[in-house]
């Protein structure tokens, strides 16, 4: 459990490096605040979230931020072009209904997109779903089957493939190896078992 | 807000008043404010008096102050006990108290009775100097800026220096915005419930057909009736009426389904009421008009449904655009007097204007009056939003 911990806190300060200080950030599926609390600290963002349930929205207002329940799309309706300067999307996007229908209205409030998430194609899942003929259970997936909600699983080469059709940008990609803290060096699809993207519109 | 949504005394335990688990025996006091006062409508009064009443004490730097702000039907006595034989305590006795969701230990609690009420705050059922009569509707018009501008001089007659947090539901939130816009530098949180920004043309209907149960009501009299007397059959119409858009359709059909009365006997073919939910609505309608004045329910109705800070701004955002104040919008799923939409559109707004503001949205069955709900959940928020230091320490670990 640590060691997911952990990892959250490398995949936030990889955002962190990314974010310009001062600047307003909106983070799609933000929890309990975890990420906007770091940047709010670290970077004087002007944030806010964007969430489903009471109990995490309830958890942000106790940290002090801007947070609202309810379902992102809509609320990015609301907002004219470029409101934000940053759309976060980390370690959503493959829970998300519509994927690409979230990410480009993302594109139109945010000047840019910043969206994380664990490559599924990571050689450790290829290698234990091949060998073992079963899920995939590790530190990130940590449940069974029959105890996970339905997810949409993706990885680089499914990205990048997705914002060469929808005609994305890419202005800034990280591929992280495992222990989501060094960056991969070759083969990224395979080795890299973090990554993330900020995209632009061209 | 209804009348007996609280939860009941239980019999054979100490009385709650002196249980220790609110703020006690209180006791409300007036504001006399002895200068002209000018209402929006551009009338004046030579004076006017505010019932309020407050619980904890005003810290040194006095800034622990939070205004709470009572609905269409409610008033200055949100919480503890009037007297040990009362039936019940203040209307937001769950919500305020000693280490209750808004701390009486830690804030200064301030609630008054709005400008043109009828529980001992000036309002069409006061004295006129001028005549010696009632005013009626000699009143002048009240809006939800003049309850603001009037509550605004009781806090600085209390030595207030800034509102730690202004609060209420329905017809309080709207109070609370309106003291965000108004006094943004002396605003620093707002928590909005179960309210919304402009009333929907149904909202306004529904107040429109209590006005006019009121008006049509031969006792009446534009307005001009003797203090015990009036139009109460009116009255207690109207209040049946909206006593339904404060529930939901699910909530009732929980708490009377069609159960029927023991009275009723078998009887069917009867106009009597043979359900409960109609001896309860009869209930309701003759409790009201025995504490409530019929010309201050026409007055309040009113300025419910005229309150629109977008209409002279241009936009919500717009209204907005002076605000400070961090803001709480709480909506409830079962609400369609003010529905969870109208809730959003405000934090919405709030958001577009750059400010900082949240929403939370509770699933319950209670209708409009869900804000009322004892709930650990919305006591946990309210709680973590009045409280939260300034300076929260990151925490990697949660």
């Amino acid at each position: 459990m640590n060691r997911f911990i952990e990892k959250r806190t490398v995949d936030m300060q990889v955002i962190g490096e990314w974010v310009e200080p001062q600047s307003r950030v909106l983070d799609l599926g933000c929890g309990r605040g975890e990420l906007m609390d770091y940047l709010v600290q670290a970077k004087q963002v002007y944030a806010t979230g964007v969430d489903l349930s009471f109990e995490r929205i309830s958890a942000c207002v106790r940290r002090g931020l801007s947070a609202y329940q309810g379902d992102m799309t809509a609320f990015m309706r609301a907002f004219p072009d470029r409101h934000f300067d940053r759309v976060i999307c980390a370690r959503t996007v493959h829970e998300l209904d519509d994927p690409a229908g979230v990410i480009l209205e993302a594109l139109r409030v945010g000047s840019t997109v910043t969206v994380g998430f664990v490559n599924h194609a990571f050689y450790k899942n290829r290698l234990g779903e091949l060998l073992r003929g079963r899920k995939v259970r590790n530190a990130v997936y940590t449940t069974a089957w029959h105890e996970s909600r339905p997810a949409n699983h993706l990885t680089i080469a499914d990205f990048e493939d997705f914002c060469r059709i929808k005609s994305i940008r890419i202005a800034r990609r990280a591929h992280l190896l495992g222990d989501w803290r060094t960056p991969c060096p070759i083969l990224p699809n395979l080795f890299a078992g973090y990554a993330l993207y900020d995209l632009a519109r061209d | 807000m209804t009348d007996d949504e609280e939860a009941p005394v239980s019999p054979g335990t100490q009385p709650r008043h002196a249980a220790g688990d609110g703020v006690g025996l209180v006791q409300p006091r007036d504001f006399v404010h002895l200068e002209p006062f000018t209402f929006m409508s551009g009338q004046t009064i030579q004076a006017f008096t505010l019932r309020y009443e407050t619980y904890g004490a005003l810290n040194a730097t006095r800034d622990n102050a939070v205004l709470v702000c009572h609905a269409l039907s409610g008033d200055h006595h949100c919480a503890g006990w009037h007297t040990p034989s009362d039936a019940k305590p203040g209307w937001w006795d769950n919500l305020i108290g000693p280490g209750k969701a808004v701390d009486t230990r830690r804030f200064y609690v301030v609630c008054a009775n709005v400008l043109g009420g009828c529980q001992g705050s000036t309002g069409p059922s006061s004295i006129d100097p001028a005549t010696g009569r009632p005013y009626g509707t000699r009143f002048p018009f009240v809006t939800i800026r003049d309850m603001v501008r009037s509550q605004k001089l009781l806090l600085d007659h209390l030595g207030i220096s800034e509102l730690h947090a202004v609060m209420g539901g329905s017809m309080g939130g709207m109070t609370a915005i309106m003291f965000a816009i108004e006094y943004p530098q002396f605003t620093r949180r707002q928590i909005i419930m179960a309210s919304t920004a402009n009333e929907s043309a149904q909202a306004i209907a529904f107040n429109e057909v209590g006005r006019q149960a009121i008006m049509q009501d031969p006792e009446w009299n534009n307005g001009d009736y003797a203090r015990d007397g009036g139009p109460r059959v009116g009255l207690a119409i109207a209040r049946m009426m909206a006593h339904i858009t404060y529930l939901s359709d699910v909530g009732m059909d929980r708490k009377f389904g069609r159960r029927k009365r023991e009275s009723a006997g078998g009887e069917v073919y009867s106009f009597d009421a043979q359900f409960e939910v109609e001896s309860y609505l009869r209930h309701q309608g003759q409790s009201f008009i025995n504490r409530f004045d019929a010309n201050s329910y026409l007055y309040i109705t009113r300025a419910i449904d005229q309150f629109d800070p977008a209409r002279g701004a241009g936009s919500l955002e717009k209204a907005f655009a002076p605000v400070c104040a961090e803001s709480l919008v709480v909506g409830f799923t079962s609400d369609w007097l003010f529905p969870p939409e109208q809730n959003r559109t405000i934090a919405l707004a709030l958001l577009r204007a750059f400010k900082r503001a949240s929403y939370a949205e509770l699933s319950t069955d209670l209708g409009h009056d869900s804000f009322l709900l004892e709930s650990e959940a919305l006591y946990g928020l309210v709680r973590g939003f009045l409280e939260r230091s300034e300076a929260y320490v990151f925490d990697f670990t949660i």
